[in-house]
């Protein structure tokens, strides 16, 4: 059992680790993500690729969803204009990956403000229908505006450079994604230990408050949309540099619900939540695919079998958290915690 | 006599012991080969299921018929895939996974986006060939995606096709008028563009172009645009059914006698047994016999006992499965030709292989021996719905685009 943790300062109650136990176990994270490209097979570094960006995504809405309380289905259409701009960029200049990544951010994050003007008159569901057509409108634009985003066909771009070295492969691509996605969280991490962040939350606990309280909630709305855009956009950028592909058809609306779901999964307005939500979306499929392939050789129709029984699973075990717990795999992380901070002892 | 006959009897009992056993040897030793893999990322379930349990099913029967055979060149054939769910994301993963832990010389994909997305890794690789599920004009393009094919003629091709068809039908010098109908998506919108420049070179008139969501149920507007049209022949493309029945049923109702076509994807026996007796004289485009049609051939003869033997329960075979053994069919040949020629199995070799593909007997699947061109295979015939008979019925012959 861990003992004496008692903050002595403000600064010590609001820093992000609070004790050497916390430092100690996130240098170990940080050891096992440095080490594991070196260990892991392609299929494996793909999907802890794929996981990344996903974080990065998912962070950016919890941003805006859950810590802001502001619902958005426009995370596809963002990260589509993250993506598309990274292509551009890519064919017509010869810009390196973090200008090009920092130009989807801040692009993205204009058409987020754009996007989120309706937010000082609507909320709720009606919000989320405003990002939605949001996103429709981005989809038409992808598909028809031919001379910039390729029509339907998309773009095809050229890898990821930088100072002369070429990012190709997905071992090559782990070292920016995933060292971007640590930054990214934690940057995001620390916005919530300004006024900023806990602006935000105040809008989302009450906004009528928040504003008798003296924060200006267009001003910190859109702050919130162009930051969670940011997000998006260096998301959508970073997928388009790891698949080399952009086309309309990379961002479909199940790709926002995908973002909301892993939030809601993961604990609204909880970062590590998001984390893990994005990393229970992104893996159950592949463990639900491993589980078929056990099951093939006793039973060689079983993929056939399987395969619809997949969707119903996934979707029982996203219900199961919902109701058995609703504030999600963040909140279960936090009971494991303190079951080991308090062991031998009941909790 | 006893002992001579004792003695002839062991003399043949020890040369048919000889022969029994190189006869059971020959099948060990061909299982001692290494075996060749055919990977997939196959759409079991997702919006492509209709599809992707069928082209499942002709591979895995393909697979195990060739394996009966004596496998390519006596190595033994296995399959290896993962579902889906029809989403690029999943597709790429199955591809690492199946690639990492196997040596894949040929891969079935299940989408455009996927074939696109995984373009860049086969270039960088050059060690599979792929073909799948699509028919996109865009992949013929040998400089972006020299070790993809199409197993069929492209969507641009089967355009074309139709168009040679729409032309020969004018009576003295007139060449009838068309419209496209298509789907606001980049399947839909594939060969429009070229589709409109072939029939503007054939001197065919395009009177009307629609597009529409695929799915879409109210077309009301779009029937009123096509009946001040009056096109001779409306092209569907970009649908798996809806709103092809929706318009069909409408413009016969005002009295619309316009011939009614599709391509590969919207002319299999969906379309009857949803629209039953509406359906006839729908026509399509197919590449490939339809199993329950009159022809015949070795391979189509194969086809249909492998299907029976697989599932005897299951009756007609959709051509989405004549798709996945058409697809496994062209592997084993280009796996075979670059073995044959002792040559290594790489992108290469066996994109290689594949344009030296001239004049192949397909032993029926393709009623015509077919050339590969441009990493397709450009030929089909226009087939016309029977309603009563439930079946397509060939109007053409089969016409192979140079």
């Amino acid at each position: 059992m861990r003992i004496g943790d008692a903050k002595q300062s403000y600064e010590a109650d609001e820093a992000i680790w609070t004790s050497s136990t916390q430092k100690f176990w996130f240098a170990v994270f940080l050891l096992v993500l440095a080490v594991f490209p070196f260990v892991a097979d392609a299929y494996l570094l793909y999907i802890g690729c794929l996981v990344g960006i996903a974080v990065i995504s998912t962070t950016g809405l919890n941003i805006l969803t859950g810590f802001t309380g502001l619902i958005s289905l426009g995370q596809a259409g963002f990260m589509g204009v993250g993506g598309y701009t990274v292509a551009w960029f890519s064919l017509h200049t010869a810009l390196p990956f973090p200008l090009t990544l920092l130009l989807a951010g801040l692009l993205t994050a204009a058409v987020g403000i754009l996007v989120g003007l309706p937010s000082l008159r609507v909320k709720g569901l009606y919000l989320a229908i405003a990002t939605l057509a949001a996103s429709v409108f981005l989809h038409f634009i992808f598909a028809e505006w031919q001379a910039v985003t390729g029509g339907m066909g998309g773009l095809s771009l050229p890898p990821a450079h930088l100072f002369g070295l070429t990012f190709q492969s997905d071992f090559e691509m782990y070292f920016i994604i995933v060292p971007l996605a640590v930054v990214m969280v934690l940057a995001a991490k620390n916005v919530f230990r300004t006024r900023t962040g806990r602006a935000f939350i105040a809008i989302r606990d009450r906004d009528i408050s928040a504003e008798i309280l003296g924060i200006n909630l267009l001003r910190y709305k859109l702050m919130s949309f162009a930051l969670s855009s940011f997000y998006a956009g260096v998301a959508g950028g970073l997928f388009a540099y790891f698949y080399r592909v952009v086309t309309p058809e990379s961002f479909p609306l199940s790709l926002s619900i995908f973002y909301l779901a892993a939030v809601i999964v993961g604990g609204m307005g909880n970062l590590l939540g998001g984390i893990l939500g994005a990393a229970f979306m992104t893996l159950i499929p592949e463990m639900l695919n491993l589980l078929t392939a056990t099951l093939t050789p006793f039973y060689p129709n079983a993929p056939v079998f399987m395969s619809p029984m997949l969707g119903i699973i996934f979707g029982a075990l996203i219900v199961g958290f919902l109701i058995f717990e609703p504030n999600g795999l963040g909140e279960i992380w936090q009971r494991v915690r303190r079951f080991f901070r308090l062991w031998p002892f009941r909790n | 006599m006893f002992k001579r006959f004792l003695t002839r009897g062991l003399r043949l009992a020890g040369i048919g012991s000889v022969a029994a056993a190189l006869m059971t040897a020959a099948p060990v030793l061909a299982q001692d080969k290494e075996p060749i893999v055919f990977g997939g990322s196959i759409p079991l379930s997702g919006v492509f299921a209709f599809a992707g349990v069928h082209i499942h099913a002709g591979l895995t029967d393909y697979t195990n018929w060739i394996n009966s055979q004596g496998g390519i060149n006596g190595h033994p054939v296995r399959y290896v895939m993962e579902d889906t769910g029809y989403e690029v994301d999943r597709s790429v993963a199955a591809f690492k996974k199946i690639t990492g832990s196997n040596r894949v010389p040929v891969y079935y994909g299940d989408s455009t986006g996927f074939m696109k997305t995984i373009a860049s890794e086969l270039n960088s690789r050059g060690t599979t060939l792929m073909s799948g599920a699509s028919f996109a004009t865009a992949l013929t393009d040998n400089q972006t995606y020299p070790y993809q094919f199409i197993p069929g003629p492209n969507y641009t091709q089967m355009f074309g096709i139709i168009l040679e068809y729409i032309a020969m039908q004018g009576q003295e010098g007139d060449k009838p008028t068309v419209a496209f109908v298509y789907s606001d998506t980049e399947f839909g919108k594939d060969p429009i563009e070229n589709g409109k420049a072939k029939a503007a070179e054939m001197g065919i008139k395009v009177v009307e172009e629609i597009v529409t969501k695929p799915g879409s149920v109210d077309v009301s507007a779009e029937v009123l645009k096509l009946r001040r049209a009056r096109p001779d022949y409306v092209v569907f493309h970009g649908y798996i059914l809806s709103p092809i029945n929706e318009f069909m049923v409408q413009m016969r109702q005002m009295g619309l006698d316009t011939q009614f076509m599709g391509t590969f994807w919207s002319s299999d026996k969906l379309i009857i047994d949803r629209m039953g007796a509406d359906a006839d004289g729908y026509m399509g485009v197919m590449p490939y016999n339809y199993y329950d049609s009159a022809e015949g051939g070795p391979m189509l003869e194969a086809l249909r006992s492998q299907a029976q033997k697989s599932d005897p329960d299951a009756g007609y075979r959709p051509t989405a499965y004549m798709q996945g053994w058409f697809n496994a069919m062209v592997w084993t040949e280009v796996v075979k030709r670059t073995l044959d020629a002792g040559k290594e199995l790489t992108g290469d070799n066996l994109a290689a292989s594949l344009a030296s593909i001239q004049d192949w007997d397909t032993g029926g699947i393709i009623g015509v021996p077919v050339t590969v061109r441009d990493m397709s295979f450009p030929v089909g015939r226009i087939w016309r719905v029977n309603a009563k008979e439930a079946s397509y019925e060939p109007v053409s012959d089969w016409i192979h685009l140079n």
